[in-house]
């Protein structure tokens, strides 16, 4: 029960959770850098590569994010809702099993436009969706600039900008869902 | 702030609203995601969510099914199409809102360099001096030569070994269990110094080098290179990462061919890691082995990309099933990060030693039990005429039967085997190619029989004892014809 009470102000709605932590789930187009970002809220070390489909499974962590604890899961990429490959059937499972408490939709910056139908269909679906544009630093480096304010605005959702590789907007991201979990609670 | 915004969603035509309004009233039950979501799925024709909503309306399944057919016969094109179509023009359109290109920044050399990696012309050269710097270079000369010779030759030859052998002598009267631990062939003698001293710097150089590789975005690119030879030999260009894989260590390539598509490219890509892709252990000593004699390694490598080429070819041919298509995403060229590389070589590395360094010791205690009771000495005694068979000295025997434990103690074997003066250039580079293209050593072997099952393994390894040995002959006759010792 302790454990519990001290985690009172993190559960964002009235769910029992079977852990008693909250969920994190990181999804995305393959090579985004979902992996890196799972390192990074974690601490833990799941293999990072530069190509697609380096993760075929879904990998578990717990990490700290304001006072809260979070259970943190990360996923095979998916292109669409709409699943084709097996390992994308595994992402969409967890999505439509877990209830998780956010949906960290992470995209490559430079992409946004090819992935920002994603994004749509997980608002869509109802899902609480914060939108992480990663990879930002290459995208500046190709001369692209992007309004995240506006963005966030036109979606409705909370948009944040990251070079996770180079553990830039980190702070930033985790600022974010914090204030996002807190909001649903409240 | 004031004018609150309404955020944009998704509107698809009319026929498609009403529909998706229609099924969200006959949807009772009670979801994880929004209703209109599961609408939308089911339109698109999504099985996985059809069987769940079939499952859980019961006898309201049949209405939403109606509404499906309904909808979908107003269309000449899928729903799956449409609906992705006026998605994506609501994402271009926000997207054009709110990104800013600017043309003139610089992605040129970055796209050039990638063009060039992919275009045949200059793709080819760039990989040969990548293989020749990353592979020959680092892991053959550096990992295989100067690590390998100060740990095996220095650290263990000078100072573990005779230590090892003394304390037994004084302190362990049974020959037997001396020769278990120690001696020439012991656990620690044989098993933990080949783990430490030969498989540790060359295996990890290797990882280290691949990661590099892999984090700089080069595999794909390989993969777009190679598509089309890898498609003459029943795989496609997806293949590139477990079959390069396979020069580190075939175990850990054998189960990277998960990632492959189908089953019928899982098949042959586990064969041609069993059959003719050395691993980095066993190309170190064969490097070894053959550099001072250029003509036995040029000879060995074409015979071994020959037999790749057309075992390939010929399995193309008879395993039936699909052929998928090649689509794979080239992400950007990169600088590989070395905390990255370093933290991937290491878990990499860990992986091995937890699931293969009991297979080593396992091996060593076959040896012994083996040598113990006599049967190697008997199998060494059958194997003597097939020696003979293929012009190498009766001794060569004892180096193909370990070859078996380990694709690298065979290899060991001829080594020895050269310094003692026994073997000529010809008898070099048949030893060498059929000792490669022989059986997988045994942590690959229960590899595949776990991936693969007891059927295909058998049968690969059925096919390819007989098949070694024929090439090992073959070659012998052509060069004694070619007059060529």
């Amino acid at each position: 029960m302790g454990k519990k009470a001290n985690n009172k102000n993190c559960h964002t709605s009235g769910n029992e959770r079977i852990a008693g932590l909250p969920k994190i789930a990181l999804v995305g187009t393959p090579n985004v850098g979902k992996s890196v970002i799972f390192n990074r809220l974690t601490g833990k070390y799941v293999t990072v590569s530069n190509y697609p489909g380096t993760t075929v499974e879904i990998s578990r962590g717990k990490g700290h994010i304001g006072h809260c604890e979070f259970e943190i899961m990360d996923t095979p990429g998916m292109y669409s809702l709409m699943p084709i490959t097996e390992e994308e059937r595994v992402a969409r499972r967890l999505l439509l099993e877990e209830k998780p408490d956010v949906v960290l939709h992470i995209v490559d910056a430079k992409n946004i436009k090819r992935m920002l139908p994603f994004t749509l269909q997980l608002i869509e679906a109802g899902l609480p969706v914060i939108l992480v544009l990663n990879v930002m630093d290459e995208a500046e480096r190709l001369g692209i600039k992007i309004d995240a304010y506006k963005l966030r605005q036109k979606l409705g959702i909370p948009v944040v900008v990251t070079s996770a590789a180079l553990n830039k907007g980190i702070k930033e991201l985790k600022q974010e869902v914090a204030d996002y979990v807190g909001s649903i609670a409240a | 702030m004031s004018a609150v915004l309404q955020p944009e969603t998704v509107k698809y035509d009319e026929t498609i609203e009403k529909a998706i309004e229609d099924i969200i009233d006959s949807l009772k039950g009670g979801y994880n995601i929004s209703k209109r979501s599961i609408a939308v799925l089911l339109l698109q024709g999504d099985d996985e969510i059809k069987h769940m909503v079939s499952r859980l309306e019961g006898d309201g399944w049949q209405r939403i099914s109606d509404i499906l057919s309904e909808t979908q016969k107003t269309y000449n094109e899928p729903l799956s199409y449409i609906m992705a179509m006026e998605r994506q023009k609501l994402a271009w359109s926000i997207a054009d809102d709110i990104v800013e290109e600017d043309k003139a920044a610089d992605k040129s050399i970055n796209e050039r360099l990638s063009r060039l990696t992919m275009s045949p012309i200059t793709g080819i050269p760039i990989l040969l001096i990548v293989l020749y710097l990353g592979l020959y270079q680092f892991v053959g000369v550096f990992g295989a030569g100067v690590v390998v010779d100060f740990i095996e030759g220095t650290i263990f030859e000078q100072y573990i070994n005779p230590w090892i052998n003394g304390l037994l002598i004084q302190y362990v009267p049974w020959p037997a269990l001396r020769d278990l631990i120690g001696m020439d062939y012991g656990i620690i003698t044989l098993g933990l110094r080949y783990a430490v001293a030969i498989i540790l710097p060359i295996v990890g150089t290797f990882f280290f080098m691949f990661s590099i590789i892999e984090d700089s975005g080069y595999l794909p690119r390989i993969a777009m290179l190679l598509d089309r030879v890898f498609k003459k030999i029943g795989l496609n260009g997806r293949a590139v990462i477990p079959m390069t894989l396979g020069f580190g260590c075939d175990t850990m390539a054998t189960l990277v061919t998960r990632t492959l598509e189908t089953t019928r490219e899982r098949v042959i890509a586990t064969l041609l890691l069993a059959l003719a892709i050395p691993c980095s252990a066993q190309l170190g000593v064969v490097l070894g082995l053959l550099s001072g004699h250029t003509a036995a390694l040029v000879t060995w490598v074409v015979v071994v990309i020959g037999v790749l080429l057309l075992i390939g070819y010929l399995a193309a041919k008879v395993i039936p099933g699909e052929r998928p298509a090649f689509f794979m995403e080239v992400p950007p060229l990169r600088w590989p990060s070395l905390s990255n590389v370093w933290m991937k070589t290491y878990t990499r590395m860990q992986w091995y030693f937890i699931e293969v360094m009991p297979l080593f010791i396992l091996a060593s205690v076959i040896i012994w039990l083996g040598n113990l009771t006599g049967l190697f000495g008997l199998i060494i005694s059958w194997l003597e005429p097939l020696m003979h068979a293929l012009g190498l000295p009766s001794e060569a025997a004892e180096a193909f039967l370990f070859g078996f434990f380990r694709r690298d103690y065979g290899a060991g074997g001829l080594y020895d085997l050269q310094k003692a003066g026994l073997l000529n250039g010809r008898q070099l580079a048949v030893a060498a190619s059929t000792l490669t293209l022989f059986v997988p050593c045994i942590a690959q072997f229960s590899i595949m029989w776990k991936e693969r099952g007891a059927k295909t393994t058998l049968g690969i390894v059925a096919f390819i004892i007989p098949f070694a040995f024929a090439v090992g002959y073959v070659l012998n006759k052509i060069l004694i014809l070619l007059g060529v010792s």
